[in-house]
């Protein structure tokens, strides 16, 4: 069933008392592709996907992973998953290979196995050492590593890019493209940093107040977010001469941004400067989460 | 299919150490209790028990040719004669600390109120310590059913309590035999007695080697004790932290007993689990402390109290919802 969706969550609902804590939340993955799941803190991304893989009972809604439901064939379901749910959080008083011995037995998977799960994370060195023992970084690697075992169609993580350094967040993010790519594995991660979620996926999903307030390919609803930031002395002028391009703009006190693409900014500065506005900076920045949010949200704050 | 399970919750269990806490308990209690025996060996010996034993026989058989008292004194009086001229026909000596004997009696004393407690604290973090730590979150997204974890862990904490009781058991052996007598395991012991309206029944004494008397002793608190794990994975399921599930154990077991103690005419007290942990006891004649406890009951008893807690245990576990 190669064509089938790796995941499928349907109208998912949690409501704890009177709090909706996630709303009608629905989305697929097929195979091969890494979905981001972005959102502040907060904003239900956990309880989403403690949902997906079990952990809580959804009020409303089902999920459906390789064609099984998670409910009813809840073996077969999990059989496909490989995850971590929040923190990586492995039993501290064992080895990093006591740990993977121990998920590999409930799995009924090969020794063999853990070699080339802790080969792939580059943790191969420490494994007979205590995770009590472990930095965050390399304890993030070993829950990645477990996700593995077994070689799931669907990998499911929470805020990966936790506790790594950069070297290691990129050496992940590698691994996790390779992985969709060579295996056709698909992949959905949670972050709250805009960045991670661009560099990484392929398709975004963003959630605010438990609800999906976009989804789209990252190209539509991060990389088109882009602008351009110029500290000017005359705003209302170099908002006029933006206007004239046809371009979408927004300022502040000595600042204006406007929407525009790399390559074509060139014209506009000149145009700007030939008007008589001193132009003090120019610079490409990325809208941030926040900003995303009041635009999404028509205004109302992100706490 | 259990087996990689049980394999996985045993290792858990090693590895926190809890086993090694278990045994160290054990074998500091035994050995300051065999030394305290060893004490009272070194006191007797000089002592002239076949005169004392002879002596006594001489008075209760004095007192049944007097013919004054009733015949129930008389019965139970006939079978003390009995039991001390055993004693003399064998060249037994009656209550000298043996090996042997410290075994049988560990299985009384440490019954109802230690084993259990060692028992809670193998138990008490089977479950909440996998909550506490966030482990949980790993383990129940396995394709394993919750069901099938729980049943493992129930498993795993019934062989540790086996193995806590065999341990004790072995232990009271092996720390008392370089210092007491090690044979014995053939003498005589009467067990049965009760006492009933004020007056000593004797009809269900019965007359045991020591080790088959042992072996009983030590299946009714083994039976005891897997009501006791039961129990342990219970307050596990419904505690997050291990502290409060082993404060409430404690609690309970302490609670219970001096409760039975103190106000014996509130006679619902016959229904707490810990009124019939003593089976050992009760076997060997102590009264339980409410009427109408006959082995039986107390059996029963506990097989519903184990029931209930290990059905509210799987109802709690496979349905809750897992949070951070």
């Amino acid at each position: 069933m190669p064509t089938q969706a790796t995941l499928t969550a349907t109208s998912l609902t949690k409501i704890i008392g009177r709090k909706t804590i996630v709303d009608n939340v629905s989305f697929e993955l097929q195979a091969g592709e890494i979905f981001g799941f972005l959102g502040p803190n907060g904003a239900g991304k956990t309880t989403t996907i403690r949902m997906l893989v079990g952990l809580i009972r959804p009020t409303a809604g089902h999920v459906t992973i390789c064609g099984f439901d998670q409910r009813r064939q809840f073996e077969d379901a999990m059989r496909c998953v490989g995850c971590i749910v929040e923190n990586p959080d492995l039993y501290r008083f064992m080895t990093g290979r006591e740990n993977l011995e121990h998920f590999a037995r409930m799995l009924r998977v090969a020794g063999s196995e853990i070699e080339r799960v802790a080969e792939l994370v580059s943790l191969a060195h420490r494994l007979d050492q205590r995770v009590g023992t472990y930095s965050l970084g390399m304890r993030q690697r070993l829950g990645i590593a477990q996700a593995l075992l077994g070689d799931p169609r669907l990998l499911i993580l929470d805020e990966p890019a936790n506790g790594l350094d950069p070297a290691g967040i990129r050496e992940i993010r590698e691994l996790l493209r390779q992985l969709a790519a060579e295996r056709d594995m698909s992949i959905f991660i949670s972050s709250h940093l805009l960045a991670e979620i661009e560099l990484t996926c392929d398709r975004v999903a963003i959630i605010h107040k438990g609800r999906i307030l976009r989804e789209g390919s990252v190209r539509e609803l991060i990389s088109s977010r882009r602008e351009m930031e110029l500290r000017v002395d005359d705003v209302a002028r170099a908002g006029a001469i933006a206007a004239e391009h046809n371009l979408a703009y927004r300022t502040d006190t000595d600042r204006i941004w406007v929407a525009i693409e790399e390559q074509e900014s060139p014209p506009l500065i000149a145009a700007i400067v030939q008007a008589g506005v001193n132009v003090f900076h120019a610079q490409r920045r990325t809208q941030s989460l926040e900003e995303m949010f009041l635009e999404a949200t028509g205004g109302e704050s992100v706490d | 299919m259990f087996i990689p399970l049980v394999q996985n919750e045993t290792l858990k269990i090693l590895r926190r150490k809890r086993f090694a806490v278990v045994a160290a308990i054990l074998f500091a209690i035994i050995a300051l209790v065999t030394y305290s025996q060893y004490r009272r060996l070194l006191e007797q010996r000089d002592r002239n028990w076949r005169a004392e034993i002879q002596q006594r026989v001489a008075s209760f058989q004095n007192t049944l040719r007097r013919g004054r008292i009733n015949e129930t004194w008389a019965r139970s009086m006939r079978a003390e004669i009995n039991r001390l001229q055993f004693y003399l026909d064998h060249d037994i000596e009656p209550n000298k600390p043996t090996a042997p004997l410290f075994v049988r009696t560990f299985a009384n004393v440490a019954g109802f109120l230690l084993l259990p407690l060692l028992i809670a604290i193998l138990g008490s973090d089977i479950v909440s310590a996998e909550n506490a730590e966030g482990t949980d979150k790993l383990l129940l997204t396995r394709p394993v059913r919750r069901w099938k974890v729980l049943t493992a862990k129930l498993v795993t904490l019934w062989t540790f309590a086996t193995l806590t009781l065999l341990t004790g058991g072995a232990m009271a052996y092996a720390v008392s035999a370089p210092f007491l007598p090690r044979g014995g395991w053939t003498a005589p012991t009467f067990t049965g007695f009760s006492v009933e309206r004020g007056a000593l029944q004797i009809d269900a004494v019965r007359q045991l080697p020591l080790w088959k008397d042992t072996l009983i002793a030590y299946g009714l608190d083994w039976f005891a004790l897997l009501t006791v794990a039961c129990i342990a994975l219970l307050l596990s399921v419904l505690f997050r932290s291990s502290a409060a599930a082993i404060g409430t154990m404690l609690a309970s077991l302490i609670g219970g007993t001096i409760l039975t103690r103190i106000s014996p005419d509130w006679t619902a007290g016959k229904y707490l689990f810990v009124s019939a942990l003593p089976l050992a006891d009760y076997y060997t004649g102590e009264p339980p402390p409410y009427d109408g406890m006959s082995m039986l009951f107390c059996i029963a008893l506990l097989s519903a109290w184990a029931l209930a807690a290990t059905a509210i245990s799987y109802m709690i576990f496979t349905r809750r919802d897992v949070f951070g």
